[in-house]
């Protein structure tokens, strides 16, 4: 099977190399059987990864401990929903897998566009397969996960051989969240490869028009909200996993997660300004290209090992390849963007600075800022050592002073933005469109200094919460209120109707809506109690207005760990709540100690708890106690914005309407030119 | 008359340059605004006369254990020597009546600069807290520069209800839009 593989990923190469290389002469040549080929090797190199991956996943699934890659990741007492996420848990793997999906999404455009962009087509499979090339020879040649086990015999000759049992799966990736984490974030980083060749493919072509700009906002929208997913649920995680009692610590790797989504937050937005205005046609093309740099540097970052974090588990010496990668991807855009500036000119003026286009300025203004202190902030201890060889850490102190500040302003035009319109907006209408949620922030906010909230950030959060959730209500209101007058619909047909009707737009404000909650839970952390207690049976711990119990201790053992239990009963307010069994488990494969915390969680509060050891004079167990407000919100957030960009991504009826007329139009001009509808 | 008008030219000019002047002055004063309000909002806060405590401390230090990478007050290690000894090590100093400033700069004498959550802002260092900054007002200041040269582009040829538009008019459109389903 080991060779099955290998030979899978050669052939994969040498297709990806063939669709490189025909994609580009079919573009060149205008010739549509190399493109027809080209397209073809990229399904090739699809089915050869996907050979790939099986065979990978077979070797781990039947406990092929002759296979490097499986001693070193899995083990015999592995649970079967944990062995699936081997493939992904270490370097090898990993890399096998984002090649895997790089060939489905080459898969899904090829597919996709048999019809249409039939221009671009050739330079979108030649760049794709491009991407292709460099990750299958890094999986080939330097983290092949099909390398076979030798020891070496007395004489010097190597001799196969077969582990009894593997190391085991990294405990802290042994959680139900971590199984879609990775492939969430996965799609996210490799999706963004897709925008970034129709930008280069328009910019070579020179088809600048309107098409390319339409397709890549879609393709930007679905590695967007995966990549939105993953950072939320390994967020998640880390909450429920590592134990400290918090879900963002500004670690580098969440960071480099962080940066290509911002990047895309201020694209999907200024690529409206393009469709709409024909404005900002430079700065779009700059934004794919850093979408795509991003999320080649956060794969960098994660895995180089240059930064130091909890996350970076699969570290090894590739860092030299990405960075030729980067500089090779960088120089190739920015030469392509300068030699075509004059094809990118704007089409139109901005009619007024109290705008649609003039806030989504502001808010790329605002989301660039952003990108730029969290990328700053990340790679400032590299940046020092090298200058001063001073060794420096740049942590969570300096993250919340720049990014608490920006992300109310962000929070604050996610509110005024639907509220401008396009091209001008008259003080009337400001004053209309903004009174009502004004004043129920207002009204919040008075509420807030009543029950005694001073505090400035937690309360401008709460503030600015209410404003949006005030601005994006009256905006389906006003429109399903309109429909309701036009066309005799009840209330929630109308809303029904409204929201497929545009699909677009108001899937934008339920991505908006999501945002609030999001906030709403980060504005929890302000209001934090923790508490730590030494404690042995019948021992009582109070916390704010829970009382904490130990009704037990006990130890035990099964194939995969043994752990040491607090089971703690939970009163609050005279109610019991509940038993609460912390654990700390020690894997037997790897010998590494875990935490398994106890989550009480509500949509007021999570009472978490930890067994964070045990006291050395006591002999008593150390329970650690969080009470963290509103943390529940942050996930149903997360919910709420995948569900919207979902929402979003659903052709309305508007669009579908056009797209048939669009095709229609294509379909005639070809007619017309004396080629056969679908053909370049 | 001649000499008049030119009187009258030159005093228009001398008005031009001194509301030119003003405008720049303001102009001037406006981004010296944000740049005071930008370093005072950046500048790390000092904590020196602050009373401090334990936990103050353990949130402005980071874990030496290096296993975390956590400020001392989130690392969760079981049985972290560096956590304990770095707490034990702030209680001592608080108790000896010091300073917050005077208990970091003891925890920098002991492990390093490292040993801070964030750099302070000194030497090299204050590039962290600038850079970030100035990254901020620039791009402020470029997203002035394109509204107004967007605003200086030629407008697009008026079409035949040019000049008969009024806000009514506009909002009516609007409302139609919105029961299409359509963006304003």
């Amino acid at each position: 099977m080991n060779q099955f593989g290998s030979v899978g990923l050669i052939a994969a190469l040498a297709f990806a190399v063939y669709g490189a290389v025909a994609g580009a002469l079919g573009g060149k040549f205008r010739s549509v059987k190399i493109t027809r080929s080209a397209e073809r090797a990229a399904l090739a190199f699809g089915v050869m990864i996907t050979l790939a991956v099986l065979a990978l996943e077979y070797l781990i699934l039947s406990d092929d401990f002759h296979n490097g890659y499986v001693a070193a990741h899995s083990n015999r007492a592995l649970p079967l929903y944990y062995k699936v996420p081997v493939l992904w848990s270490g370097q090898e793997g990993s890399l096998l897998f984002w090649t895997w999906l790089l060939a489905l999404y080459g898969a899904g455009v090829v597919w996709m566009n048999r019809r249409t962009n039939r221009q671009l087509m050739p330079y979108v499979v030649s760049i794709l397969m491009g991407t292709g090339v460099f990750f299958s020879w890094l999986v080939l040649r330097v983290a092949n996960p099909f390398t076979e086990l030798a020891l070496e015999g007395p004489n010097g000759a190597l001799a196969a051989f077969t582990a009894p049992d593997g190391n085991g799966l990294n405990p802290s990736l042994q959680y139900p969240s971590m199984v879609i984490h990775p492939p969430m974030l996965y799609l996210g980083y490799v999706g963004m490869v897709v925008p970034f060749a129709f930008a280069m493919a328009a910019l070579l072509t020179k088809q600048l028009g309107d098409n390319w700009i339409r397709t890549t906002r879609r393709w930007t929208m679905v590695p967007w909200m995966f990549l939105g997913a993953g950072i939320v649920l390994g967020g998640n995680w880390a909450y429920e996993v590592l134990g400290w009692g918090g879900y963002w610590a500004w670690d580098p790797v969440e960071n480099a997660s962080l940066l290509p989504w911002l990047a895309g937050t201020a694209f999907l937005h200024s690529v409206m300004i393009q469709e709409k205005r024909g404005m900002l046609k430079v700065w779009n093309i700059v934004l794919v290209i850093s979408l795509f740099f991003l999320s080649i540097f956060g794969t960098f970052l994660t895995r180089s090992g240059i930064v130091s974090s909890i996350h970076a588990f699969a570290q090894s010496d590739i860092g030299p390849y990405f960075a030729v990668f980067l500089g090779i991807i960088l120089t190739f855009s920015l030469t392509l963007l300068f030699l075509r500036l004059e094809y990118l000119k704007s089409e139109n003026r901005l009619d007024s600075v109290v705008s649609r286009e003039s806030g989504f300025l502001f808010n790329n203004w605002v989301l660039l800022a952003a990108v730029f202190a969290v990328l700053w902030g990340t790679i400032f201890p590299i940046v020092s050592k090298a200058v001063e060889n001073s060794t420096v850490t740049v942590g969570p102190p300096f993250f919340n002073r720049f990014m608490i500040p920006i992300g109310l302003i962000l929070l604050f035009l996610t509110g005024a933005g639907p509220l401008l319109a396009w091209r001008k907006t008259s003080f009337r209408s400001i004053r209309r469109s903004f009174t009502a949620p004004l004043i129920l922030a207002g009204t919040t906010g008075l509420i807030l200094l009543v029950k005694g909230v001073r505090d400035l950030y937690p309360w401008m959060t709460i503030f600015l919460c209410a404003f949006v959730a005030g601005s994006i209500g009256q905006e389906f209101y006003k429109g399903a209120r309109t429909r309701q007058r036009a066309f005799g619909e009840n209330f929630l047909q109308a809303m029904y109707n409204l929201t497929l009707r545009n699909t677009r737009r108001y899937g934008g404000y339920v991505i908006h809506i999501g945002v609030v909650l999001l906030f709403v839970g980060f504005v929890g952390q302000a209001f934090r109690t923790e508490a730590r207690a030494t404690m042995e049976e019948g021992d009582l711990l109070r916390v704010k207005d829970y009382v904490l119990r130990c009704t037990s201790l006990s130890a035990g053992e099964n194939a995969n760990y043994e752990y040491v239990r607090a089971a703690l009963a939970v009163v609050k307010g005279g109610y019991a709540l509940g038993t609460l069994e912390p654990e700390r488990r020690l894997f037997k494969a790897s010998q590494e100690m875990l935490s398994h915390v106890a989550l009480h969680s509500t949509l007021a509060e999570d009472l978490y708890v930890v067994l964070a050891g045990q006291d050395q004079q006591t002999n008593k167990a150390i329970i650690q106690v969080f009470i963290n407000p509103l943390v529940a919100w942050v996930w149903i957030g997360g919910a709420v914005l995948f569900l919207g960009t979902l929402l979003a991504l659903v052709p309305s009826r508007v669009e579908r309407e056009l797209a048939h007329l669009r095709q229609q139009q294509e379909e005639a001009a070809e007619v017309i030119d004396g080629r056969s509808p679908g053909e370049n | 008359m001649w000499g008049r008008m030119a009187g009258r030219a030159r005093s228009k000019r001398t008005c031009a340059t001194l509301s030119a002047r003003k405008t720049m002055q303001s102009r001037t004063s406006f981004l010296f605004l944000i740049v005071a309000l930008g370093c005072g909002w950046i500048a790390p806060a000092s904590a020196a006369d602050n009373q401090p405590t334990v936990d103050s401390i353990s949130k402005a230090l980071i874990c030496q254990c290096g296993g975390c990478n956590f400020p001392v007050g989130t690392c969760n290690h079981e049985q972290c020597f560096s956590r304990d000894q770095m707490k034990a090590m702030a209680a001592k100093e608080i108790a000896a009546g010091k300073s917050q400033a005077t208990i970091m700069q003891d925890f920098v004498l002991q492990y390093g600069v490292k040993v801070l959550a964030a750099p302070p802002a000194r030497g090299f260092n204050i590039m962290v807290w600038t850079l970030p900054a100035l990254a901020v007002v620039t791009g402020l200041v470029l997203v002035v520069i394109l509204v107004r040269r967007w605003r200086e582009l030629p407008a697009e040829k008026p079409g035949p209800w040019a000049g008969r538009t009024d806000a009514k008019w506009l909002e009516a459109v609007d409302e139609e839009m919105e029961r299409l389903g359509l963006d304003r």
